[in-house]
C-alpha cells in the first residue's frame, strides 16, 4: 500500500514536464526515505536523479519498497489534467497493476481520479559516487537558461570554462562565434539573483547543447541552479525542490578524439 | 544462409536477448561489418530496374560503389566508426552449399533467358536478382573505395562472419552488424540487425547478446552451436524433421549431438549418411581467423578527396558535385564521434542500492506483459464529483478494455 499526498502538487506536475522529454520511461522507487527516479536517456550520454524526500509530502505512507514503472509522457498527460493549486495524491494498491493519481481542488469542490497503467522497466542503476568538484557555479537559473537558449542558435556544443575570473560559455558554429562570461557577483539586493562560483582548480569541459537545453525545461522549479564541474566528471546540473528534494541532471563530456584510447 | 529459423526461435525462447535500440544510439561505436555480403545486397538492389543496373561509361556496374558509399556516410555521419570485413577463401565444408548456390544460379540464369524472350516483366525482375553474383572486381572496388574514404578494411584468411565475431570478442570493436544469424553461433558477443536497413525504412536496430541467449536458453556455448547445427547451418545437412524447436528441445534433453544420435529414433529421423557435424562444429569454434594485433589494426582517417573525386566521378561517372557534398559530410561527421557515455564515469550497479525486494516488488505492481503490449496502452479515468450521486456508484464500467470504451465512446458520438 502507497499513499503520497503532496500539498503543492505544481511541483509534481513540473517535475514530469521536466524530464518527459529527457526520459520515456522509467521506474519510479518509493521508500520509506522518500520518492525518487533515476534514468537516463536512450544514448546513456545523460541522467536524471530524482528526490522528493518523504518529509516533504503531507501524508507519505509507504509499507515496502516500491519500484513502479510508468511511461513519462502518460504520466505528464494526467498531470496536466491537474489544476496548479490542486493537491495531488499518489496511489497504488499491492498486488494492482495500476497508480492512481488523485486531483483536490484547494477549495474541495472538485476531485478527479486517474489510474494509470503501470509497465514493467528492465532499466539498469547506476552508482553515482559522491565526488569532490573542481568547480561548482551557482547562479540565477533563468540566467543559466538564457544562455544555453542563445548559445545553441550559434552552434551544437559549449566550451564551459571556470578560472578565477568567472565561469565563460563559448561556442562555434557555421556563423561565428559566441562568448558569455558571468562574473561573481554576491552584492545583489536579492539572494536568487547572485552568481557565486567555488573553485578548487580550473576546469573546461565539452558538452552538448542539446541536452544542456533539456536540463533547462527544470527551471521554473527553482530560482537558482548548482552546476558541479570536475574533468574527468560529467557536469551535474542541480535544481532544488522546495526544502523537500532535488532533481539533478548528469551529462557525459565530449571526449577529445584519441583515436588510439577510444573504447569500441 | 544462416541459421534456418535462428530469429523466430530466440524471439519465442529468449525474448530478453533481443533488445531494439535506436541507430542513433550507437554514435563513437566502432562496428565490424560483413561486406560480401553488403556488397551482394547493392548489386540486388541499388539503382535496378529489370536487367538494367547503375554503370559507368564503359558499362561496368556501379550499383556496389553507390550502395556502399551512400551507406558507409550515413554510419559515419551517425558517428558510428565502421570496420569492413572481406571474405577469404570458403572453407571445404561450405563448398558444397556454395555449389548448390551455383547452380540455382545458373537455373535462374536459364529462366531469365526465358522469361527475356516472354518478356514478363515481374519474372524478368525476379530471375536477373537471382543471377547476381559478387566478383573479385566488385570487392576490389569496394575496399579501394573504403580505403579513400579513410575506413579500415580487414581480409579474412576464410568466413568474413567469424572474423567479425572475432574482432569483437577481442574487443576491437564494439559489435558485429550482419543480417547472418552466424555471427552469434561464432559467438559474437554482441550482434545486431538492421543497422543498416534505409532509414526510410524505420526499423529500429535488434541488439542480440550472446552471452544472454545462453543464460535465456539455458544452454552453454558448445549446446548452442550444436542446436544451430541442428536446426540447419551452411556446412552441413541437417537431420530431416528436425527443426529449430525440436532441436532445442533434444539439446536440453540430451546435451549434445553425440548423446542425441544415440537416444533418437533412427527410424523416425534419418540422419544423413554423410554427415560432417564434428567439422561443422569445430569451424564454428575454431574458425580460421586473424588475431594478432598488426592485423587487426584499425585506423579512421581522414578521406581522400582527390582520390575519391578522380575514382568515384571521373572513371565511374558519378556526378561530381554530389560527392563533393558527401566528402563534405564525411569531414563533417569525423567531430561527431566524441560524445562520451555515462557508463564510463559511472558504474551500473546490481542490486547494491535497490535490494532484492525490488523484484518482489516487481511481480507484485509490475506487469509480465511484454512491454510492446503496452504501447496500446489506454487511459481509463473517472471523475468523481463527490456532492454528486454518481460518483459513488463505483462505475463497473471502469473495467472496460480501452477498445471497448474507445468503441462505445465512439458510437456514442454517432448517436448524438
Amino acid at each position: 500500500m502507497l499513499e503520497l499526498r503532496l500539498v503543492q502538487g505544481s511541483l509534481l506536475k513540473k517535475v514530469l514536464e521536466s524530464i518527459k522529454d529527457l526520459v520515456n520511461d522509467a521506474n519510479f522507487d518509493c521508500s520509506a526515505t522518500g520518492f525518487s527516479l533515476q534514468a537516463m536517456d536512450s544514448s546513456h550520454v545523460a541522467l536524471v536523479a530524482l528526490l522528493l524526500r518523504s518529509e516533504g509530502f503531507e501524508h507519505y505512507r509507504c509499507d515496502r519498497n516500491l519500484s513502479m514503472g510508468i511511461n513519462l509522457g502518460n504520466m505528464a498527460k494526467m498531470l496536466k489534467c491537474a489544476g496548479n493549486d490542486d493537491i495531488i495524491t499518489i496511489k497504488a494498491d499491492d498486488g494492482s497493476d495500476t497508480v492512481t493519481f488523485m486531483f483536490e481542488s484547494p477549495t474541495q469542490d472538485k476531485i478527479s481520479d486517474f489510474e494509470m497503467k503501470l509497465m514493467d522497466i528492465d532499466s539498469e542503476h547506476l552508482g553515482i559516487p559522491e565526488a569532490e568538484y573542481h568547480a561548482i557555479v551557482r547562479m540565477p537559473s533563468s540566467e543559466f537558461a538564457r544562455i544555453c537558449k542563445d548559445l545553441s542558435s550559434i552552434g551544437d556544443t559549449v566550451l564551459i570554462s571556470v578560472t578565477k575570473e568567472g565561469v565563460k560559455f563559448s561556442t562555434r558554429g557555421d556563423i561565428g562565434t559566441a562568448n558569455v562570461v558571468c562574473r561573481q557577483n554576491t552584492t545583489v539586493d536579492k539572494p536568487e539573483d547572485a552568481t557565486i562560483i567555488e573553485m578548487n582548480e580550473p576546469v573546461s569541459l565539452t558538452f552538448a547543447l542539446r541536452y544542456l537545453n533539456s536540463f533547462t525545461k527544470a527551471t521554473p522549479l527553482s530560482n537558482m541552479v548548482t552546476i558541479s564541474l570536475s574533468s574527468e566528471l560529467p557536469v551535474v546540473v542541480e535544481y532544488k525542490i522546495a526544502e523537500m528534494g532535488y532533481i539533478r541532471f548528469y551529462l557525459a563530456p565530449k571526449i577529445e578524439e584519441d583515436d588510439e584510447d577510444t573504447k569500441p | 544462409m544462416g541459421i534456418k529459423g535462428l530469429t523466430k526461435l530466440l524471439a519465442d525462447n529468449a525474448p530478453k536477448a533481443m533488445k531494439e535500440q535506436k541507430f542513433e544510439s550507437y554514435f563513437g561505436r566502432k562496428i565490424a561489418i560483413d561486406a560480401s555480403m553488403s556488397i551482394y545486397q547493392f548489386l540486388i538492389v541499388v539503382g535496378r530496374t529489370g536487367t538494367e543496373m547503375l554503370t559507368n561509361e564503359a558499362g561496368e556496374v556501379t550499383s556496389h560503389l553507390q550502395g556502399m558509399f551512400t551507406r558507409t556516410i550515413r554510419l559515419l555521419e551517425a558517428g558510428i566508426k565502421p570496420v569492413y570485413v572481406f571474405d577469404g577463401k570458403p572453407p571445404d565444408l561450405k563448398k558444397q552449399e556454395l555449389a548448390k548456390r551455383y547452380s540455382k544460379r545458373a537455373d535462374a540464369t536459364d529462366d531469365l533467358s526465358d522469361a527475356l524472350e516472354v518478356g514478363n516483366k515481374e519474372d524478368i525482375e525476379k530471375f536477373s536478382k537471382r543471377t547476381v553474383k559478387v566478383t573479385k572486381q566488385h570487392n576490389d572496388d569496394c575496399k579501394k573505395l573504403l580505403s579513400l574514404m579513410g575506413v579500415p578494411v580487414i581480409e579474412a584468411p576464410s568466413e568474413a562472419e567469424a572474423q567479425c565475431a572475432a574482432l569483437c570478442k577481442a574487443d576491437h570493436v564494439y559489435a558485429v552488424a550482419s543480417e547472418d544469424m552466424d555471427s552469434l553461433t561464432f559467438g559474437a558477443p554482441r550482434f545486431l540487425r538492421h543497422l543498416m536497413d534505409p532509414s526510410s525504412k524505420k526499423i529500429p536496430v535488434m541488439e542480440f547478446e550472446v552471452s544472454k541467449v545462453l543464460e535465456e536458453l539455458n544452454l552453454t556455448m558448445d549446446q548452442f552451436i550444436d542446436l544451430c547445427i541442428l536446426s540447419g547451418c551452411d556446412y552441413c545437412d541437417s537431420i530431416r524433421g528436425i527443426g529449430g524447436q525440436t532441436a532445442l528441445k533434444l539439446i536440453r534433453q540430451h546435451g549434445s549431438i553425440e548423446h542425441i544420435l544415440e537416444n533418437i529414433n533412427k527410424e523416425r529421423y534419418q540422419i544423413p549418411e554423410d554427415w560432417p557435424y564434428q567439422e561443422a562444429r569445430r569451424l564454428f569454434k575454431e574458425p580460421s581467423v586473424h588475431s594478432t594485433d598488426e592485423q587487426l589494426e584499425l585506423k579512421w582517417t581522414a578521406p581522400d578527396e582527390e582520390g575519391l573525386i578522380s575514382f568515384l566521378v571521373n572513371e565511374n561517372g558519378f556526378n561530381s558535385d554530389r560527392i563533393t557534398k558527401a566528402i563534405e559530410k564525411i569531414k563533417a561527421a569525423k567531430n561527431k564521434s566524441s560524445q562520451g557515455r555515462l557508463e564510463s564515469f559511472f558504474k551500473p550497479v546490481v542490486g547494491t542500492s535497490v535490494p532484492v525486494k525490488r523484484k518482489e516488488t516487481k511481480c507484485i505492481l509490475g506487469s509480465a506483459k511484454p512491454v510492446i503490449k503496452l504501447k496500446a496502452y489506454s487511459m481509463e479515468s473517472s471523475f468523481q464529483f463527490r456532492p454528486k450521486v454518481i460518483a459513488s456508484m463505483g462505475l463497473p464500467t471502469l473495467d472496460l478494455g480501452s477498445r471497448q470504451s474507445m468503441l462505445f465512446s465512439g458510437s456514442f458520438c454517432f448517436g448524438t
